[in-house]
């Protein structure tokens, strides 16, 4: 549905945001996920005709994106990873002001159009306040519906659930999913869980370029029996940096767990586990860290 | 933490855009008032524009606007925190109120302190500016700039900020501390108003009120030019206290703040609460409208709504935004002022007529709409940006077309709201005056419509340099630098309105002629400029950036994508429209007319000067009859010109040469025939030069008649001034517009000094010297010649032709009338030709036709002015002599200029003096009736006598014009209140002095300077009356008037009327006042103090008071050396105030002369009641700086 070929942005003072990306991105959720710099809001802008690769073609459904931008942005949804308000807008006017700019005509139907979104964001009680009052969750939420007007055939969502609570964040996560059957919807994201929640298909995006691509349960399969896991002591944690290539560790009752990759058994009282995306993810990224350092 | 929390307020109002945006604002305008000749803050004359005084001036006039700027900064420091929701949090913390409140207000206050530098820094920056006229400009003195700074620049911001800042502690509402400095506004001019009627209150107001205006005007009213350019005003007296008492207040206020500002949140009131719940039960019962599917958008469709939504939102946007309340405000308080002494004169309102009050309107309002452009199109264009909108913005379907025209749209819309507002506001001026004859309609043609035009091209050409930017600063700075460049460039000599953006001409309007003076020239420019601004915007358009980090590389990549269709299609109209406009306008402009910019203007009169000023001495025969026929034509704008003239050699000796002048630059002499005449030297192209040698030479006493005909015809637009004098309807021609003069004429001469030292001339053209008896040959008219006149106007049907002469015939030829004027004795040979729709109000008066020709709508005036001329006729033929014509005639002319001029037994008399003087008020000066009264004076003054030119020659004149008016003054309105008509002229001539360019001169050898010959002449004169009665000085004029009425050479001199002064004085007082007043410049100085009343046991009262008098010479410079007084001096004694109140006869209770020395002295005056008030010169007859301290009131003896 939207395709990617060789897309690479190159800043004016010659940073390389992005280095021959090729993507193909069906109908569903997909995920795009990397650390923060890694060039995806660059790719986000470029896809929402924000931004003019400096290289590269990207099209939506036979729609050269780069030529042609008029047209992509009349099916277009985007949200992008930060946005400000008008003071003093409420979110029923702001919605219906961006019903008119999304080109929906009559009144009855922007009526239609605001009322049926703000319902379905759970904003309805809040319609009549101004946005700058809203918390992080709301201003997502209005994000997303502002994003649905007009029944976009391709949605961005950059970074959307970035600072929400995870209450926040699920009500967020689960609208996203219901609107996401039909469509394409690419999620840009820094966080593992909301790809691996919601997503189809994934890729990840480190420094530019696509480090991996596929379905998360492939992803996940292709590293059985190379995540090894334990508890250690905080304070050794330095102990095992320096032994082993230590992917994640996250704290538990005070003490570290730590995943390491390894081919085999490394003893020490590493207990295979099954990985999770997490795992697929922080292993991409180690590896090209080291590659990079390599290099 | 008072001085951390300082200095964080302060780095935050440095960098807030409020700071940058006022300090922009009032450097503009400030830099505007000092560069550019036409807006002007006080000053003016020989002060220099960077003169001590005019910098104390102009910073203490920008303090009182500084107010809405500080107000922003300080309530700023209040409300921000409420707004931000940051309140609670920072007010949670452990500062203390004192640090959080005072360190912030200290911060803000210095803020706007180092905001107000702009002003300051603008006159020092401005004043280098090359254009500018060196003679203008003093040298550059840092102290002034820094001593007028601390002195009132701090003080006034220090206290204008404290008391709003109390009034936002207490209100906690930006709108509410705006209104507060409305409130304060009105209070002030209130109060300072009424000082202006109150005596008693002016010293404590001046002493009070927070701007120190009253006191820096009391300390410096008089000063002479040479110490207003180098003395900073003393810092002692009333201004020491009253930035004393400035202080203080601030203090006050301060402490207020703290008392009243709380930490904690104002609660919401019941009411308010109950309010807010009903609302939200309301909100909560209503139910969405639900669809399964979402529309669908419509791209089509949607091209009104987007339009209309996008502009409202940027309407709205603008109108909510307070910096526009602000600048509104400023513009109408400016505008006010002007709006409200508009056409004043004599210190007497005029009838708030529409027309008369757009001029004003286009002056004082015209800054602030371009500010308002500039401001909002940086605004507005990158508002989505600054709000981190743009990214989803950019991403809708919102075509490129739906950014640009809706933000035009808006600035535009929002400047004609602002013009309405402005028009408004000269309505409101109009209803509050009592004038309720609005006529919308003008104000829609001549004001709203053609300056919307002009709003909508400024709107565009903002928004175009805004789009180019790559940040709003940048557009900013493009448009100030365009501003700064259109100025620049006018004064470099780029004068073509083909290449100055915007540049339609300025029209003046007229009752009478409508705005049919550059209208239709406005109109095409608007047209030429209006296809330039369609080529801006799709220029505009297609630049747009939209999405983020676009390169302009990336943004001319998309130019021809976007190009296609539309765009393309409204460039190629704009450029069409344009070219052939601007191709039609320049056949006319350069090809049809030519192209002259002024300073090629000014090296042609250089030229001139050097090439003929020589010719000046050689004598030419004098004119004995003319006859003229005139073919006026004022719609087709042509009129046509033949005459002839009777020349008689009365020089004595043979004249070989004749000398023929033809100036006007929208004239053509087409035919000259001079008998006997071959033309030797031909300069008629570039000087209006010829000479003609006379073959055989003119013997003495031989006559000779020669004819000429001439055209004036408009021919289509010109770059240069519109010709003001034929126009459709109100003509006014004199005959040195259309008719050849004979021999040199230094009127057209280069009068400005500095000019006239760049083409190096000599500085000044002095007059000859009073002692100079050859320099009577000539008169100050022109020297033109007691002549018997024939002229013949023909002109629409519809019109009325005047000129001088009696009335021989009118009659009606198909579509044209013919009018008929012959001369019955000689009359002076200028003559005026005026021709429009008039209505006449006509009264007989002992056999003389007296008539006003005015405007329909113009007649309010038409009695006062035909009482006055009946009395000035009665007064002057019983005192000096017989009027010489059967007819008096006032003729209205477009107020185009504000004069009234004094023709044989004819006055022409502009549209924008007496006709719309509000003459209601009886406490106001009745200038229509002294006016007219002293244009009718001159039918002695110079249309019997007319006086050599030389020095002293204008107070033969126009001295004695003031005189008869002032006496005539006297008949109607007694002598108890000629002090109002005597006031004025004092206080004119005082203040004038200092404006003296060359040096002032004693008034018998006055140099045509105004001041003195009018204002100095009139108090002078009726002093002298005062003492030599009236009748004995009468008797002496009308000797005089008959010794030299309808003479030619020798000329008058105004040592014929100082002899015929001191022929009457009576003793050696009389004598030494004569030469005082005449022969010098005198300086008087009377005061009256410590009165006391005592009751005698007759029933009568005895007041004793100690008076002081002092006398004083001064140079033509200034300097003053003591004399010894030693004269007669009025005292009196009084019911009411004299000068103040309106006096009436039985308020006079005492009055007699009483001999004064130099120094104190007592005196007594004996009364049958008792006394109010006691004085000395009580009526201000002498040259006295301070009159108000002639007059005190009486207390009991104790």
């Amino acid at each position: 549905m939207l395709s990617l070929t060789g897309v690479t942005h190159v800043y004016p003072n010659n940073t390389r945001a992005l280095d021959g990306v090729s993507l193909e991105i069906p109908r569903g959720m997909y995920g795009l996920l990397g650390p923060n710099g890694a060039g995806k809001s660059t790719l986000m802008r470029s896809i929402a005709t924000l931004q003019t690769p400096s290289s590269g073609s990207i099209s939506f459904d036979g729609i050269d994106v780069v030529a042609n931008p008029e047209d992509i942005r009349a099916r277009l949804g985007y949200l992008p990873q930060d946005f400000g308000v008008y003071p003093r807008v409420t979110a029923y006017d702001m919605l219906e002001h961006m019903a008119v700019l999304k080109g929906i005509a009559g009144k009855s139907e922007r009526k239609e159009t605001v009322e049926t979104l703000l319902n379905q964001v759970n904003l309805w009680k809040n319609r009549k306040q101004a946005i700058a009052g809203f918390s992080g969750g709301m201003r997502q939420r209005f994000g997303i519906a502002q994003a649905l007007i007009g029944n976009p055939d391709l949605i961005i969502t950059d970074e959307p659930t970035a600072g929400l609570d995870p209450e926040e964040r699920n009500r967020f996560l689960n609208l996203l999913a219901e609107v996401g059957e039909n469509v394409v919807v690419i999620l840009s994201t820094h966080i593992v869980e909301d790809v691996a929640d919601l997503c189809p298909n994934m890729a990840v995006l480190v420094g530019g370029t696509v480090q991996l691509k596929g379905a998360p349960a492939d992803l996940i399969a292709s590293t059985a029996g190379m995540i090894w896991e334990k508890t250690v002591p905080r304070a050794d944690y330095g102990i095992y940096e320096s032994q082993y290539q230590i992917i994640s560790s996250r704290l538990m009752s005070g003490q570290s767990v730590i995943h390491i990759l390894s081919d085999s058994d490394p003893g020490e009282g590493f207990k295979s586990v099954s990985g999770g995306l997490e795992d697929v993810y922080f292993t991409t990224l180690a590896r090209t860290r080291s590659e990079s350092a390599a290099a | 933490m008072f001085t951390s929390i300082f200095w964080f307020e302060l780095r935050y109002q440095l960098r807030n855009p409020v700071f940058i945006v006022t300090s922009l604002v009032f450097f503009l305008l400030t830099f505007g008032s000092v560069t550019i000749d036409n807006i002007q803050i006080g000053s003016g004359g020989n002060i220099h524009v960077n003169s001590p005084i005019a910098i104390a001036q102009t910073v203490l006039i920008m303090t009182v606007f500084y107010m809405f700027a500080s107000t922003a900064f300080v309530a700023n420091v209040v409300v921000r925190d409420d707004e931000s929701g940051f309140g609670p949090m920072v007010r949670s913390t452990r500062v203390t109120k004192f640090a959080y409140l005072l360190g912030r207000y200290a911060g803000a206050y210095t803020a706007a302190a180092v905001g107000f530098a702009a002003v300051p820094l603008a006159i020092l920056i401005g004043a280098q500016m090359p254009w500018l006229d060196q003679e203008t400009l003093g040298p550059t003195v840092l102290s002034h700039y820094l001593s007028i700074f601390v002195v009132f620049a701090l003080p006034n911001i220090l206290v204008t900020s404290a008391i709003f800042f109390a009034v936002a502690c207490v209100s906690r509402s930006m709108m509410l501390s705006y209104v507060g400095v409305l409130v304060f506004l009105v209070l002030y001019f209130t109060l300072t108003g009424l000082a202006g009627d109150q005596p008693g209150l002016r010293d404590t107001v001046a002493t009070i009120e927070p701007f120190g205006l009253g006191a820096f005007s009391d300390a410096t009213r008089y000063w002479s030019a040479a110490e207003s350019n180098n003395q900073v005003p003393p810092f002692e007296g009333a201004l020491f206290w009253n930035r004393l008492i400035a202080l203080c207040l601030s203090g006050i206020a301060l402490g207020i703040a703290y008392w009243r500002y709380s930490f904690a949140e104002n609660g919401v009131s019941a009411r308010t609460l109950k309010k807010e719940q009903r609302r939200a039960a309301r909100e909560a019962a209503e139910q969405p409208c639900l669809v399964d599917v979402l529309p669908a958008p419509n791209q089509k469709a949607a091209a009104w709504p987007r339009l209309l939504s996008r502009t409202r939102l940027e309407v709205n946007l603008i109108f909510t935004s307070p910096a526009f309340f602000v600048l509104i405000l400023i513009g109408l308080l400016n505008s006010g002022g002007a709006l409200w002494f508009a056409n004043q004169l004599y210190g007497t309102p005029a009838v708030p007529m529409t027309f008369a009050l757009l001029m004003p309107l286009f002056g004082s309002f015209g800054i602030i709409p371009i500010i308002i452009a500039i401001y909002f199109a940086g605004e507005l264009v990158w508002r989505d940006r600054d709000r981190g909108m743009h990214e989803i913005i950019d991403a809708t379907s919102l075509p490129n077309w739906a950014y640009f025209v809706p933000k035009v749209l808006a600035v535009a819309a929002v400047l004609i709201a602002t013009l309405c507002i402005a028009a408004l506001a000269a309505i409101l001026v109009q209803l509050f005056r009592g004038y309720t004859a609005i006529e919308l309609d003008k104000y829609v043609a001549w004001f709203i419509l053609p300056y919307s035009v002009d709003m909508l091209m400024t709107a565009i050409l903002a928004v175009f340099f805004q789009a180019l930017s790559t940040s709003k600063y940048m557009g900013w700075g493009l448009m100030v630098v365009y501003l700064v460049a259109s100025i620049t460039l006018v004064s470099l000599g780029f004068e073509h309105p083909l290449y100055n953006f915007g540049d339609v001409g300025f029209v003046m309007v007229s009752d009478l002629n409508g705005a049919d003076v550059g209208g239709e020239k406005s109109w095409w420019l608007r047209l030429y400029w209006g296809g330039i601004c369609a080529i801006l915007s799709v220029i505009a358009y297609l630049l747009w950036r939209r999405g983020v980090a676009v390169s302009l590389r990336a943004q001319l990549a998309r130019v021809p994508a976007r190009l296609v269709g539309a765009p393309a299609l409204i460039a190629l109209i704009g450029l069409g429209v344009s070219t052939t406009t601007g191709g039609w306008m320049f056949y006319q402009m350069n090809v049809l007319n030519e192209y002259v910019i002024s300073d090629e203007q000014e090296e042609q009169l250089a030229d001139y000067e050097k090439q003929f000023l020589q010719y000046e001495n050689v004598k030419q025969p004098s004119t004995t009859h003319v006859q003229l026929d005139v073919d006026l034509y004022p719609h087709a704008g042509r009129a046509l010109f033949k005459g002839s003239y009777t020349l008689i050699n009365d020089t004595g000796a043979p004249v070989e040469e004749l000398h023929v002048l033809f100036q006007d630059g929208y004239s053509d002499l087409t035919e000259l025939d001079i008998p006997g005449g071959t033309l030797t030297l031909d300069e008629q192209e570039d000087y209006g030069y010829q000479i003609y040698a006379l073959e055989p030479a003119m013997a003495p006493g031989e006559t000779l008649e020669m004819r000429f005909a001439a055209e004036r015809i408009h021919n289509g637009f010109s770059t240069r001034g519109e010709d003001t004098r034929l126009v459709k309807n109100g003509t006014f021609l004199n005959n040195a517009e259309f008719a050849p003069q004979l021999g040199f004429d230094r009127s057209a001469l280069l009068q400005d000094r500095s000019t006239r030292r760049k083409y190096d001339l000599p500085t000044e053209l002095r007059m000859p010297k009073l002692e100079d008896e050859s320099a009577r040959d000539r008169n100050y008219v022109g020297n033109v010649d007691w002549v018997m006149s024939d002229i013949t106007v023909t002109t629409r049907a519809d019109q009325t032709a005047i000129a001088p002469g009696k009335l021989v015939s009118e009659v009606i030829e198909g579509d044209r009338r013919v009018t008929h004027f012959k001369s019955s004795t000689p009359i002076l040979g200028f003559f005026s030709i005026q021709s429009a729709e008039y209505a006449v109000t006509k009264r007989k008066h002992t056999g003389i036709d007296m008539a006003i020709y005015h405007h329909p709508a113009h007649g309010f005036n038409a009695e006062r002015m035909l009482d006055a001329m009946a009395v000035s006729l009665d007064y002057f033929q019983e005192n000096f002599g017989p009027y010489q014509f059967d007819y008096a005639r006032v003729i209205e002319f477009p107020g185009y200029a504000t004069f009234a001029q004094a023709f044989a037994g004819t006055v022409p008399y502009s549209e924008r003096i007496g006709f719309i003087a509000n003459t209601a008020d009886e406490d106001d000066i009745d200038y229509v009736s002294y006016v007219t009264a002293h244009e009718y004076a001159h039918q002695y003054w110079a249309h019997q006598l007319i006086s050599a030119y030389m020095q002293g020659g204008t107070m033969m004149v126009e001295t004695m014009a003031q005189y008869s008016a002032l006496m005539v003054m006297k008949e109607i309105y007694g002598e108890e209140q000629i002090r109002r008509f005597l006031k004025y002229e004092l206080d004119a001539y005082l203040s004038s002095r200092g404006g003296e360019a060359i040096e002032e001169l004693p008034l018998n050898r006055v140099e045509n300077q105004g001041y003195i010959h009018y204002r100095k002449g009139a108090v002078v004169l009726y002093l002298l009356q005062d003492r030599l009665g009236e009748d004995r000085v009468n008797g002496m004029l009308a000797a005089l008037l008959e010794r030299f009425k309808f003479k030619s050479q020798p000329y008058a001199s105004s040592t014929d009327l100082v002899a015929g002064f001191k022929s009457l004085a009576r003793d050696d007082a009389e004598v030494r006042l004569v030469a005082d007043l005449l022969e010098n410049i005198t300086l008087y100085d009377f005061a009256a103090f410590d009165a006391r009343v005592a009751a005698l046991d007759n029933g009568q009262y005895e007041t004793t008071f100690t008076v002081t008098a002092a006398k004083l010479y001064a140079d033509g410079e200034g300097e003053e050396t003591d004399a010894v007084f030693d004269n007669l001096v009025d005292i009196g004694a009084f019911a009411k105030r004299p000068g103040y109140e309106v006096l009436e006869p039985v308020d006079v209770i005492a009055m007699r002369l009483e001999p004064l020395l130099s120094g104190e002295q007592m005196v007594s005056l004996v009364t049958a009641e008792k006394p109010a008030f006691v004085g000395v010169d009580p009526y201000s007859k002498f040259v006295d700086r301070d009159g108000d301290d002639n007059i005190t009131a009486v207390e009991d003896a104790g």
